[in-house]
C-alpha cells in the first residue's frame, strides 16, 4: 500500500515546475470566475442550443481528459489495494452493463419497461452499495480512520432512493458535475496549496450563481420541446419528473453545472499538472515502472483518441442518437470517479 | 268529548290546509353538484396563437394519447398516475427495510465511536438529515412557483401572438358532453382608482 501511494504520488512530484503553466492565483482565481459567469450566462440565455453545442465538442475531449487522468492515478502496482480496486474495476463493469442492459432490453422488445422505477430503485442500490463497499474498503487502508459510518448513510440514501428512484437518478445528474469541483479541490491541496484559498473564495461563487439563475429563471415558460431533440435534452434535465418547474430553468441549471465539468476536466487539472504532460505516456506509472505497458498505455490513448473522433463524427451524422448512446455509455466515466476520487481523500 | 273531537277536528282541518298550501309551493330545485373530475396525467400545455390557421385545433402527440388512454381506463383507482408513481407498497417496504438497517447500523456506529466524536458526529448526522428533509420536501411537494404564474401572460401574449406554456392537469370528467373544456388559471388583477 505504501509503495502504490508512493508511486502515485511520485507523479505528482515528477511533474517539474517548468512543466507547470506559471500562473498566480489572482488569474487562476480570475479565470474560474469569469468562466463560470460566462457559462451561467450563456447557459440562462441559450440552454439548449449551449447544451447541444457544449456536448458535442467537449463530451469526447473531457472523457479522454479523465482517462488520462485515471490511467496515471492508476498505481504501477496495486499492493494491498488490490481488493479495493479489485471491488472499484467490478462495480464499474457489472453496473455500467446493467445500466445500458435496461434501455437495450426495452427497445428490443424483450422488456416492455413495466416496473422502471423498480428496476431503476435496484440499479442505485447496487451503486449506493458499491460506494459503501469502497469507503469502507478505503477506510481500513489506514487505522487512523474509522469510515464504518458509511453504513447507516448509505442506508439512509438507499431509502431515500427507494422513496423516489427516478429523482435519485436526476440527483445523480445534476450532482455528478460537482465532483470535477472536488478533485480540482484534492489537487490544488496537493500540489498549489497557495492557489487554495483563491479557489474556495471562488466556490462561494457557486451557489450564488446558482440562486441567481433559479431566481431569474423559475417564472420563464417552459422550453418548446416540440422536436425529438429538444425533448431528450429537457427530459434529462428532468421536465417530466418535475412538472411545476420550469423546463427553462431545470436546462439551463444543468447546462450550466456540465460546462463547469468540461472547464475543470479539460482546462484546470491540466493547467495545474494533474494529468501530466498529455503527449508523454512516461508520465503514467504503469507505463514508467520496470516491466510496465508503455505500449498498451499508448495504445489505449489512441484508441481513446479514436474514439472521440468517432464520437464527433457519429454526432456530425445523428446528433439525437449519438447523445442518446452517449449518456448510456458515459456512466461508466461517472462510476470510475468515485474511486479515484476516494483515493485522494 | 264532544270538545276532543271538535279540537282534533280543527287540528287536522288546520294540518290539511297547511299541506294544501305548502303543497303549491314549487318543489326546490336540486342544487347541482359540480361534476368532479378525475386527473389521470399531468403534462405540459401551450398556447399558440396561428394567424393562419382556419379552426382551433388540439395536438395531442400518440404517446400522450396513450398515457391518457391507459390511465383513463385505471379510473377505478382512487390514485392518479403521479400517486401511483410516488406511492408503491413494495418500494415502501424496501424503504423501510433500509430505514431499518440504517438506523440499526448508526446504533452500531454510534456504540464503536468514542463519545468526545459522538458530538460532533450527531451534529453532522443531524445536519445531513435536516438537508436531505428539505430536499424531500421540496422535491416531494414538486416545489416550484405556482402553475397559475406561468398563465398570467397568456392575454397578452394572445394579443401579440406569442406562445404561452404551463403545467396543465388532464381531468376525465363524468358525462356525454362533448365539448373540450380548457380552465385556464389567470387571477384578476383588479386596478385602483386613478389609474
Amino acid at each position: 500500500m505504501e509503495r502504490s501511494e508512493t508511486i502515485s504520488l511520485n507523479a505528482w512530484s515528477g511533474a517539474r515546475p517548468s512543466d507547470r503553466a506559471e500562473v498566480s492565483p489572482r488569474i487562476f482565481a480570475a479565470m474560474l470566475v469569469v468562466s463560470a459567469g460566462l457559462s451561467a450566462a450563456l447557459a440562462s440565455w441559450l440552454p439548449l442550443q449551449v447544451s447541444i453545442t457544449t456536448v458535442f465538442l467537449f463530451a469526447g475531449p473531457h472523457n479522454w481528459f479523465e482517462l488520462r487522468y485515471f490511467l496515471m492515478r492508476l498505481p504501477a502496482r496495486f499492493g494491498r489495494s488490490r481488493n479495493f480496486f479489485a471491488v472499484a474495476f467490478a462495480g464499474i463493469f457489472v453496473l455500467t452493463a446493467a445500466y445500458l442492459s435496461m434501455p437495450a432490453l426495452y427497445y428490443t422488445n424483450l422488456w416492455s419497461g413495466a416496473n422502471w422505477p423498480d428496476a431503476i430503485a435496484t440499479w442505485n442500490t447496487l451503486l449506493l452499495l458499491w460506494l459503501g463497499a469502497l469507503v469502507i474498503l478505503r477506510g481500513r487502508q489506514s487505522s487512523r480512520r474509522d469510515w464504518f459510518w458509511a453504513v447507516p448513510v448509505v442506508f439512509t440514501v438507499c431509502a431515500l432512493n427507494w422513496l423516489a428512484p427516478q429523482l435519485f437518478s436526476l440527483a445523480i445528474v445534476y450532482a455528478h458535475p460537482l465532483v470535477a469541483l472536488w478533485f480540482l479541490d484534492r489537487h490544488l491541496r496537493r500540489t498549489r496549496p497557495g492557489w487554495l484559498r483563491s479557489y474556495h473564495s471562488c466556490l462561494i461563487l457557486l451557489p450564488l450563481l446558482i440562486v441567481g439563475m433559479l431566481w431569474q429563471l423559475s417564472r420563464t415558460s417552459s422550453l418548446a420541446d416540440d422536436n425529438g431533440l429538444f425533448w431528450r435534452i429537457t427530459q434529462h434535465a428532468g421536465s417530466d419528473l418535475l412538472p411545476n418547474v420550469s423546463s427553462h430553468m431545470l436546462v439551463s441549471l444543468h447546462v450550466f453545472l456540465e460546462m463547469l465539468h468540461y472547464g475543470v476536466w479539460i482546462v484546470a487539472l491540466p493547467l495545474i499538472g494533474a494529468t501530466g504532460a498529455i503527449w508523454k505516456v512516461r508520465t503514467i506509472p504503469l507505463a514508467r515502472r520496470r516491466g510496465g505497458f508503455p505500449k498498451l498505455i499508448a495504445a489505449i490513448l489512441i484508441l481513446g483518441l479514436f474514439m472521440v473522433a468517432l464520437l464527433w463524427f457519429g454526432f456530425s451524422v445523428n446528433y439525437p442518437a449519438m447523445r442518446d448512446i452517449y449518456f448510456a455509455v458515459a456512466m461508466a466515466h461517472v462510476l470510475a470517479e468515485a474511486p479515484f476520487l476516494l483515493r485522494m481523500i | 268529548m264532544k270538545r276532543t273531537v271538535v279540537l282534533c277536528a280543527a287540528v287536522l282541518l288546520l294540518a290539511g290546509s297547511a299541506v294544501y298550501s305548502f303543497g303549491d309551493i314549487a318543489r326546490p330545485k336540486d342544487t347541482p353538484t359540480p361534476t368532479k373530475g378525475k386527473t389521470v396525467l399531468f403534462t405540459s400545455l401551450t398556447v399558440k396563437p396561428d394567424s393562419n390557421a382556419s379552426e382551433a385545433r388540439l395536438q395531442i402527440s400518440q404517446s400522450t394519447l396513450q398515457s391518457i388512454v391507459h390511465e383513463a381506463g385505471n379510473l377505478s383507482s382512487n390514485e392518479s398516475m403521479t400517486e401511483r408513481l410516488m406511492h408503491s407498497s413494495a418500494r415502501t417496504m424496501m424503504a423501510g427495510l433500509f430505514m431499518f438497517l440504517a438506523v440499526s447500523f448508526a446504533g452500531v456506529w454510534f456504540a464503536r465511536s468514542g463519545q468526545r466524536r459522538n458530538h460532533k458526529t450527531i451534529a453532522a448526522a443531524l445536519l445531513i438529515a435536516m438537508v436531505f428533509s428539505l430536499a424531500t420536501v421540496m422535491v416531494r411537494a414538486n416545489a416550484g412557483p405556482p402553475g397559475y404564474l406561468r398563465w398570467q401572460g397568456l392575454p397578452q401574449n394572445l394579443k401579440a401572438g406569442k406562445v404561452t406554456g404551463g403545467g396543465v392537469s388532464i381531468e376525465i370528467v363524468p358525462g356525454d358532453d362533448s365539448t373540450i373544456n380548457l380552465i385556464v388559471p389567470i387571477r384578476k388583477v383588479e386596478k385602483q382608482d386613478g389609474e
